[in-house]
C-alpha cells in the first residue's frame, strides 16, 4: 500500500523551490549520477515518487543518504529542476519524522557534522569521526588501515579551533525560529484528513 | 599591494594544512596578502544545506558581511572546492529573493554586502594574479609535466550558482598550469565526482569512484594529478592505499594541490609546500 500526500509533495515542492511536474523522466539525471548504481532508487524514481504524491517512498529510500550532492543531476537536467535540492528536501522531511533508515550512515554524519559546528562554530574533525565511531560500533574497525596512515602523516589535527561561537549561536536559534514560524515541520506523513490509501486495485 | 580576505574554512585547519600551507607561500610569492577573517565560522557545507536552507544561506553571509563590513575588501578567496559552492550560493540566493535576504539579515543580525567577489582557487591565481604575472613570476618552471587537472563537482556546479563558463569541459585550471609550464592531458573525468564525505561512511563507493578517476588520468598519460578542493585530494590521494591492497599491479598516482605546483613554479621551498603530507608519494620536482 503506497500513501499519497499532496500536503507533503507541496512541502517537498515548496522547500525545494522544485516544481517536481515538470521532470518528464528522461533519466539525465540518473545517466548522469555517481552513485545511482550503488543505490535502491535512482534519482529519476525519486523524482516520480514526488511528482506522484509518493513522497513517503522517496525519503525511504537509501538513496537520498548517497547523494554526494555533487550536482550534476541539477546541471544537466533539461527542464533546469534542482534535483539535488530536492534531495536535501528529503533528508530534512526524514529527519523530522524519524524516517532515517538504519543503513544510512551518512544521516548520523551529517548531524555529527551539524552539531558539531554548532558547538565550536567550526567542524571539529577528530570529534566527528570519534563520536560517528560510539554511535556506530559496527563501524570500529572500518577503514583503519588508511586512517592510522592519515594519523601518521600528521594529517589529522587534534585540537579543536573556535569560531565566533557566540554568533553561531544566535544564527542557529534564529534560523531555527523562523523555520518553525514557516509551520513546515507540521505536516504528518499518512495525515488521514489529507491523505489517499491507494492499493494496487486503485484509490479507496 | 593587493589585499583579499581569506576564509579558510575548517579542512585548511584541519586535515588539509598543506592546502593552507602552500596558498598563503605562494601568495606572498606572487604579492598578494592574504587576511584571514577574524573568528570565521563554518560554512555550514552539506550537513547546513541537508538541514535548514535558511541557515545554509546565513552562514556564508555572515562571513561576506565581515569581509564587506568589518574588513573593508571587496573579494574573498575560499580555496575549499566546498566552502566556495556554499558562498556562491548564498550570494546567488540573496541576489534571487529578496524574502530570503530579510530572513538571512534577521538570522545574521546585520545588513549583508552585495557584490562581494568570492574567488576559488583557480580564480586566485587566474584572474587576482592573473595569467600574464606568473610570466615574470615563474622562476622554475614545472619542464612540461603532464598533469591532470581535476575540477571534480563544486568548483563548476550548478553554473547558474558558480557562474563557470562551461561546466562539462572546464579549463581554467589547465590555463593556470600552462602557464607553469606543465602539459595538461585531455581526459575524460575531470568533473566526475570522487565520492565527498561518503568516505567517512561509504569506503567501497569512495574507492570505485576514485579507481575510474585515477585510472582515466594515467590512461590519458598523466604524471600526476591536480585538485583544487581539500575533499577531492584527500579522496583521491588516500583511497589509492585501498585500490593497491587490492590490486597490486596498481600504479599510484600522485595527487597534488594547484597551490602546491603554483608555489613550486614561483620559488617557494620545498619546506613550504608540505609535499610530505601525501600518501602517495610525489617524485620531487627539480
Amino acid at each position: 500500500m503506497t500513501t499519497i500526500s499532496p500536503a507533503l509533495s507541496h512541502r517537498v515542492g515548496a522547500g525545494s523551490g522544485v516544481n517536481s511536474a515538470k521532470c518528464y523522466q528522461c533519466k539525465r539525471c540518473t545517466v548522469g549520477c555517481p552513485v545511482a548504481e550503488f543505490a535502491d532508487l535512482h534519482p529519476a524514481q525519486i523524482m516520480r515518487a514526488v511528482q506522484l504524491g509518493d513522497v513517503e517512498r522517496a525519503v525511504r529510500a537509501r538513496f537520498i543518504w548517497l547523494c554526494t550532492g555533487c550536482q550534476t543531476c541539477s546541471t544537466r537536467c533539461p527542464q533546469g529542476i534542482d534535483v539535488a535540492a530536492v534531495m536535501d528536501e528529503l533528508r530534512m522531511v526524514a529527519r523530522e519524522r524519524g524516517l532515517v533508515r538504519k543503513d544510512a550512515p551518512f544521516a548520523n554524519i551529517l548531524k555529527l557534522n551539524l552539531d558539531s559546528m554548532k558547538r565550536w562554530g567550526r567542524l571539529y574533525e577528530v570529534e566527528l569521526v570519534a563520536l560517528d565511531k560510539l554511535t556506530r560500533p559496527s563501524s570500529l574497525f572500518d577503514d583503519l588501515p588508511t586512517s592510522l596512515k592519515l594519523v601518521a602523516k600528521g594529517k589529522v589535527n587534534p585540537v579543536p579551533k573556535f569560531g565566533d561561537m557566540r554568533q553561531m549561536r544566535r544564527m542557529v536559534k534564529v534560523a531555527k525560529r523562523i523555520d518553525e514560524s514557516r509551520g513546515m515541520q507540521r505536516i504528518p506523513i499518512g495525515d488521514p484528513e489529507s491523505d489517499m490509501r491507494v492499493t494496487e486495485g486503485g484509490a479507496r | 599591494m593587493t589585499t583579499l580576505a581569506y576564509y579558510p574554512g575548517c579542512s585548511l585547519h584541519g586535515t588539509s594544512a598543506e592546502l593552507d600551507r602552500s596558498f598563503r607561500a605562494s601568495m606572498q610569492a606572487l604579492d598578494i596578502e592574504l587576511a584571514e577573517i577574524p573568528g570565521w565560522e563554518c560554512c555550514g557545507n552539506t550537513a547546513a544545506h541537508s538541514a535548514s536552507r535558511l541557515l545554509a544561506i546565513a552562514l556564508p553571509a555572515n562571513e561576506l558581511v565581515k569581509v564587506g563590513r568589518d574588513m573593508g575588501l571587496d573579494s574573498v578567496a575560499v580555496p575549499c572546492a566546498a566552502c566556495f559552492s556554499r558562498f556562491m550560493a548564498a550570494e546567488h540566493e540573496l541576489a534571487a529573493d529578496e524574502q530570503v535576504r530579510r530572513e538571512v539579515e534577521l538570522v545574521v543580525g546585520r545588513n549583508v554586502p552585495t557584490g562581494i567577489k568570492i574567488l576559488n582557487l583557480v580564480d586566485v591565481y587566474h584572474d587576482a594574479v592573473g595569467l600574464q604575472r606568473f610570466k615574470a613570476k615563474v622562476t622554475r618552471p614545472l619542464g612540461g609535466l603532464k598533469v591532470a587537472a581535476y575540477y571534480g563537482c563544486l568548483l563548476t556546479r550548478p553554473p547558474k550558482v558558480t557562474l563557470a563558463e562551461d561546466p562539462e569541459c572546464p579549463t581554467r585550471m589547465d590555463d593556470v598550469l600552462r602557464a607553469l609550464g606543465a602539459a595538461p592531458v585531455q581526459w575524460s573525468y575531470k568533473t566526475d565526482c570522487c565520492g565527498a564525505s561518503l568516505a567517512l561512511c561509504e569506503q567501497s563507493i569512495v574507492i570505485e569512484l576514485v579507481r575510474r578517476i585515477v585510472a582515466d588520468a594515467r590512461a590519458c598519460g598523466a604524471e600526476a594529478i591536480v585538485a583544487a578542493c581539500p575533499l577531492c585530494q584527500i579522496n583521491l590521494d588516500s583511497r589509492q592505499l585501498d585500490i593497491k591492497a587490492k590490486d597490486p599491479a596498481w600504479q599510484p598516482l600522485p595527487v597534488v594541490f594547484l597551490s602546491q605546483l603554483v608555489g613550486h613554479a614561483v620559488g617557494v621551498p620545498a619546506g613550504q609546500l608540505g609535499w610530505n603530507k601525501h600518501l602517495t608519494a610525489v617524485p620531487s620536482l627539480s
